[in-house]
């Protein structure tokens, strides 16, 4: 069955006067009524594409259609709410007069104002001028104003950015009640923990062009799925031992544990085995290849050869080498 | 167009820096143009007498005298302040990154610009206004503290200066615009804008007025034809170092009416189809 889009780009294409190919020949999908994740390192092409969506910037080639209609147009741009790059507002005025801008360029009314203020739970600070305000406060201000015109599709870009783990969380929460009602979101981030708490599915890009798509088990699924972590003593024993059972390119040692690519439904054989054997098992536990070695795998970005075992889903702050805005 | 000229119109209102420019011009007319000349009139001593008598000096500063007072100070320090207001406002937008918070509600880019530039308009109506009622207020003051008489130039008189007062503010607004959109930076472009105004215009323009071929070209320029309207309005005391207008006061209209819309029309296509933010 056909599946509305909110977004549907072709071809989309957009190299700066500078040469800059920052988009390349992009074919995106979101869905309606999903949280679709943005994802690719710092330069890959996330925050020029949401703005060829908004329509601030002009495709050198390619459509885009943006909640029905193309973007940049007052049909689109009635049903879009967005915070691209950084929440921009007036410093000298208040954060509910700012909102009162937003929302006379955009026609609301101004009855919208105070319900979005505590959705994003700044009404006790509405008053104060946007400049005094704090960057997580910043973040929720640009929230609120892309929800003022109760949008049926939500952008927004790297909306954790720069915020405190409080902060974080509070944002992802948010970000999950919003697609209550229908509401599409498309967030972009290279924080990879943040989409793969948040999204539904999930589209990787690198270097201007979608190199995955997917929910983030399929992700996973494609990079070779999970594994078994394995901390036994002594070491060099357990290696032999399974080298011999399995392959010898599905064990590797990795920060001072194994980690064998096998079905995790061959643990408790694989315990026996090596107890058998004289080893002590410490700890045997499933280890799910995080979206982090398929991120790094998908844009091609070189591992370390020691990396550290990949942290469970929640840990960490799963920011990939280099990353950072 | 409404909702963003009301939407203009809460920025310009609420903006500090726009009611201390305001405040600069309206002290400069009351305190340089009128009450440190009255006082020099007035309080030096008789042994140190000018060519001209400050008694005839001080008429300057009188009702009859009002509109090429008032029309004099547009023509320098009113065209500077709007020049910074008209680039404050464009400019600053890119600076904040707010034009991107704008482009990204309902309104086209042209209606965005369209309000912008209907906001400038009625702000520059007011400043107008304050001008004009700052310097009668005081020729009226200048007038009465002297005790002597003065007649009012009659109410066609008053209606043109307003217009022509009017007029080369709206011109300069526009350039700081035009300029604010052109080069994205408000220092840039206010930079730009009073260099060419102070030297571009008034210091060049004097200093090279009778050169032949820079006679030509300044026959062109906004400042020179602001002065030949502001020069067609009678005065009872003429400068004597005031030079000749180059053009007539109708062709100056003309000149400032098509610098009102070019800059109007560049400013919308600029604004149009330019990128907004990467590089």
């Amino acid at each position: 069955m056909a599946q509305t889009l909110a977004v549907e780009t072709h071809g989309l294409t957009k190299r700066y006067s500078t040469g800059v190919l920052a988009v390349n020949n992009l074919d995106l999908r979101v869905r309606a009524g999903e949280v679709y994740g943005f994802l690719g390192p710092n330069g890959a092409g996330k925050t020029t594409t949401l703005r060829l969506l908004s329509g601030l910037l002009h495709p050198t080639s390619g459509t885009a259609i943006v909640a029905g209609a193309a973007p940049g147009t007052p049909a689109s741009l009635a049903r879009l709410g967005a915070m691209v790059e950084t929440p921009a507002f007036y410093p000298y005025l208040s954060g509910r007069d700012n909102l009162r801008v937003v929302a006379r360029y955009g026609s609301v009314p101004t009855s919208r104002i105070d319900p979005v203020l505590k959705l994003v739970d700044l009404t006790d600070r509405a008053r104060y001028k946007f400049k005094t305000y704090s960057t997580g406060m910043k973040q929720r201000l640009g929230v609120a104003a892309a929800l003022l015109k109760a949008p049926d599709l939500l952008i927004l870009d790297e909306p954790t950015s720069g915020l405190d783990p409080q902060g974080t969380i509070e944002m992802r929460a948010l970000i999950k009640e919003l697609k209550q009602g229908g509401r599409t979101v498309l967030l972009s981030s290279h924080l990879l923990n943040e989409v793969e708490l948040t999204c539904d599915r999930v589209g990787v890009i690198a270097k201007g062009k979608l190199v995955a798509e997917g929910t983030v088990d399929e992700l996973r699924a494609r990079s070779g799925g999970s594994a078994l972590l394995i901390r036994a003593t002594p070491l060099d024993q357990a290696r032999r031992l399974l080298e011999a059972l399995l392959k010898p390119d599905q064990v590797r040692v990795e920060s001072g544990a194994l980690l064998v690519s096998v079905d995790p439904s061959q643990a408790a054989s694989i315990n026996r085995r090596l107890v058998s054997d004289g080893v002590d098992v410490s700890e045997l536990r499933v280890s799910e290849q995080s979206l982090e070695d398929v991120f790094l795998e998908l844009t091609e970005t070189p591992q370390s050869p020691h990396p550290n075992p990949p942290p469970q889903a929640g840990e960490g702050n799963g920011r990939p080498a280099g990353g950072g805005k | 167009m409404i909702a963003s000229f009301r939407a203009e119109n809460l920025k310009t209102r609420k903006r500090w820096a726009n009611w201390i420019l305001i405040g600069i011009l309206l002290a400069w007319i009351l305190l340089l143009t009128y009450l440190t000349l009255f006082l020099v009139v007035t309080l030096s001593p008789k042994s140190i007498q000018g060519p001209v008598p400050a008694s005839v000096l001080k008429r300057r500063l009188f009702p009859e005298n009002f509109v090429p007072t008032v029309l004099g100070a547009s023509a320098s320090i009113g065209a500077a302040i709007m020049l910074i207001f008209g680039a404050l406002s464009t400019a600053s937008e890119f600076g904040w990154l707010t034009v991107q918070t704008i482009l990204i509600q309902k309104p086209t880019r042209a209606t965005v610009l369209g309000g912008k530039l209907l906001a400038l308009a009625a702000a520059t109506l007011l400043v107008s206004v304050l001008m004009f009622a700052a310097a009668a207020v005081a020729s009226y003051a200048a007038v009465t503290l002297d005790g002597s008489s003065s007649a009012w130039p009659s109410g066609e008189v008053m209606l043109q200066a307003f217009g022509a007062l009017l007029l080369q503010l709206a011109v300069w607004t526009a350039f700081g615009a035009f300029l604010g959109i052109a080069f994205r930076s408000a220092a840039a472009a206010i930079g730009g804008g009073l260099t060419y105004l102070f030297v571009g215009e008034a210091l060049l323009g004097s200093l090279l007025r009778n050169t032949p071929v820079v006679k030509e070209v300044l026959k062109f320029l906004p400042g020179i034809n602001g002065g030949a309207i502001n020069g067609a309005f009678p005065v009872t005391i003429r400068d004597t170092a005031a030079s000749t207008q180059l053009v007539s006061a109708g062709r100056g209209v003309v000149t400032l009416l098509v610098y009102l819309v070019v800059f109007t029309v560049f400013s919308l296509l600029i604004f149009q189809r330019r990128d907004v933010g990467g590089s």
